[in-house]
């Protein structure tokens, strides 16, 4: 069974497929030097190109694409390019979290072993979009939106050794440490979203109707912020 | 050609399949309601709601004309100008399902959708004309001379028409949309009450702006106390109203004056204003020419004008269009 997978929340294209959990083709591109995410540019044409890879849509039996939490305008560009294909193509689409994704990838490294795995990723404004695994990949935290100083006070009160991988890990790699998370070094590749995890989630995921397949944002639009403060 | 159209570039979301000249659908969803407590568009909020409704109103728009998108002969999608993020989401459903069904894809200027609208039966106008849109987005004066493009004769220095009458509103305590809210409350109101001036009317050019009269607004709103302002509202109302029409139709008539041009048309949701359509009505009486009002429903935004503009370009084929981005 062949599934395609992709996730744009980072400022990474990542797109996969597989086949009986093998990776037929796997991409990852990075935004140009000091540029934009390639998200609106570059995500369908590299879907195309893996699922060409594959052998064509015919062979495609899901769809998987990460749903966040991340950055809103990639997640939109990620979640309307999977709803539209299941559209088009009447194919399954499975929503993937991408912490989850994340943290799968963490989870292969060799310094993992039985601890537990923090999935962290940058979410700007200081701010850290993190959520926590167990060894089997079971979920502890929820996805959620934090300071760093929170963060820490959270993971502070772990019984178990923890560690962290993800943008937001290298971001605050000082303030995890001091909270007595390992942190991932540097060039680890699982610091960045692996497609080929949101294909093995899919897999293993349940379909969903396409309506209901939308983005983890976490945050609210900020306008709404802004009219609750006035209210008060 | 069966087309099917999606429009994303405001706060409504929208799609619609033509055949020809022929509307054989037109989905619009509002989200009008969503944004009336913020007092305006908010962005992130309108790409949110875009995204969650772009499939269903694509749905419909098929079911309504009964077909399926395996009996298109090609896409369409507005690629801008208008909200980055509103544009994306519909920019990426339509690459998608044009790339899954390997169809062709044609990418439209929001602005010649509107032209374009003018092409769609019943009673189609062709080109030449003189097209002036006007909107909470954009004021635009174009000449049309062919179908596949406009010339841009004027268009506003700073806030476009519509979002004028949205600010007055705000002002006037008239709430949102301005536009609708402003013309009901002038109903009971004198035009002439307040002296509010018409900007550049002194200018040679074709370009707008509407800055100087809402500065007026706002200093005739402070000059009077709070009771007065309550009872003179239609009457500031209707002033300000008619001095933003004012400007259209100067602008309109300089531009007729400047050029040979058997017919006028009306575009953009201002277009709706009844003030804004009797004195263009009375301007192309006087002067003997055509004047085309498409339905309400087709100058405010919809996707049957983005398909009618997509008609008269060249399609991109498959995989020519997968890298595209939008235009904001
Ligand atoms: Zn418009």
């Amino acid at each position: 069974m062949s599934i395609v997978g992709f996730d744009t929340a980072t400022d990474d294209v990542a797109v996969a497929l597989t086949r009986d959990a093998d990776a037929i083709a796997e991409r990852q591109l990075a935004p140009p030097d000091g540029g934009r995410p390639r998200h609106a540019s570059g995500l369908i044409a590299e879907i195309e190109a893996v699922v060409g890879e594959g052998g064509g849509w015919e062979l495609v039996e899901a769809i998987g694409v990460g749903v966040g939490p991340g950055s809103f305008t990639g997640l939109r560009i990620g979640v309307a390019t999977g709803r539209a294909l299941a559209q088009a193509l009447a194919k399954p689409l499975v929503p993937v979290g991408t912490l989850e994704a994340l943290a799968r990838g963490i989870g292969e490294r060799s310094e993992a072993s039985e601890r537990l795995r923090l999935a962290v990723l940058d979410a700007r404004r200081g701010q850290a979009f993190a959520a926590l695994f167990g060894p089997g990949g079971e979920q502890v935290w929820a996805p959620l939106v934090a300071g760093p100083e929170e963060l820490a006070e959270r993971l502070r009160s772990l019984a178990r050794p923890c560690l962290a991988g993800g943008s937001g890990a290298l971001r605050f790699r000082r303030v995890l440490k001091a909270a007595g998370v390992a942190v991932l070094a540097d060039p680890d590749p699982a610091h960045r979203v692996s497609a080929r995890q949101v294909c093995d989630l899919a897999a293993a995921g349940a379909p969903a109707p396409i309506e209901s397949v939308r983005p983890i944002y976490l945050r609210p639009p900020d306008a709404e912020i802004w009219l609750e403060r006035d209210a008060r | 050609m069966v087309l099917l159209a999606i429009e994303t570039s405001c706060d409504d979301t929208c799609a619609a399949v033509t055949e020809g000249a022929r509307i054989r659908s037109s989905v619009i969803s509002s989200q009008a309601a969503a944004h009336e407590r913020f007092g305006g568009v908010v962005p992130e909020v309108a790409s949110r709601h875009h995204l969650e409704l772009v499939n269903p109103v694509v749905d419909a728009a098929l079911s309504e004309a009964d077909v399926g998108l395996e009996d298109v002969d090609g896409l369409a999608v507005t690629r801008g100008p208008g909200l980055i993020g509103a544009l994306l989401v519909g920019v990426a459903t339509a690459k998608s399902l044009a790339a899954a069904t390997r169809k062709p894809l044609v990418g439209v200027d929001h602005l010649h959708g509107h032209v374009a609208a003018n092409f769609l039966e019943p009673e189609a106008l062709e080109p030449p004309f003189l097209c002036l849109v006007a909107s909470g987005g954009h004021t635009l004066l174009a000449g049309v001379r062919e179908p596949a493009g406009f010339e841009t004769l004027g268009q506003t220095l700073d806030d476009a028409a519509g979002e004028a009458l949205d600010k007055g509103a705000r002002m006037l305590g008239l709430g949102y949309p301005g536009g609708p809210a402003i013309e009901r409350a002038a109903l009971a109101g004198d035009p002439t009450a307040f002296d509010f001036p018409v900007g550049m009317s002194r200018d040679p050019g074709f370009d707008f702006s509407f800055s100087g009269t809402k500065t007026a607004l706002l200093y005739a709103i402070r000059d009077l106390d709070r009771s007065e302002v309550e009872e003179r509202r239609a009457d500031l109302a209707a002033s300000f109203q008619a001095a933003v029409v004012k400007q259209l139709i100067a602008k309109l008539d300089k531009a007729l004056d400047a050029g040979e041009w058997p017919a006028v048309a009306l575009g953009g949701g201002v277009a709706a204003n009844s003030l804004l359509r009797r004195r263009t009505a009375e301007l192309c009486e006087g002067r003997g020419l055509r004047l085309k009002l498409v339905p309400t429903e087709l100058c405010t935004d919809n996707a049957a004008m983005i398909a009618s503009a997509a008609r008269f370009l060249e399609p991109a084929r498959y995989p020519d269009y997968l890298e595209w981005d939008a235009a904001a």
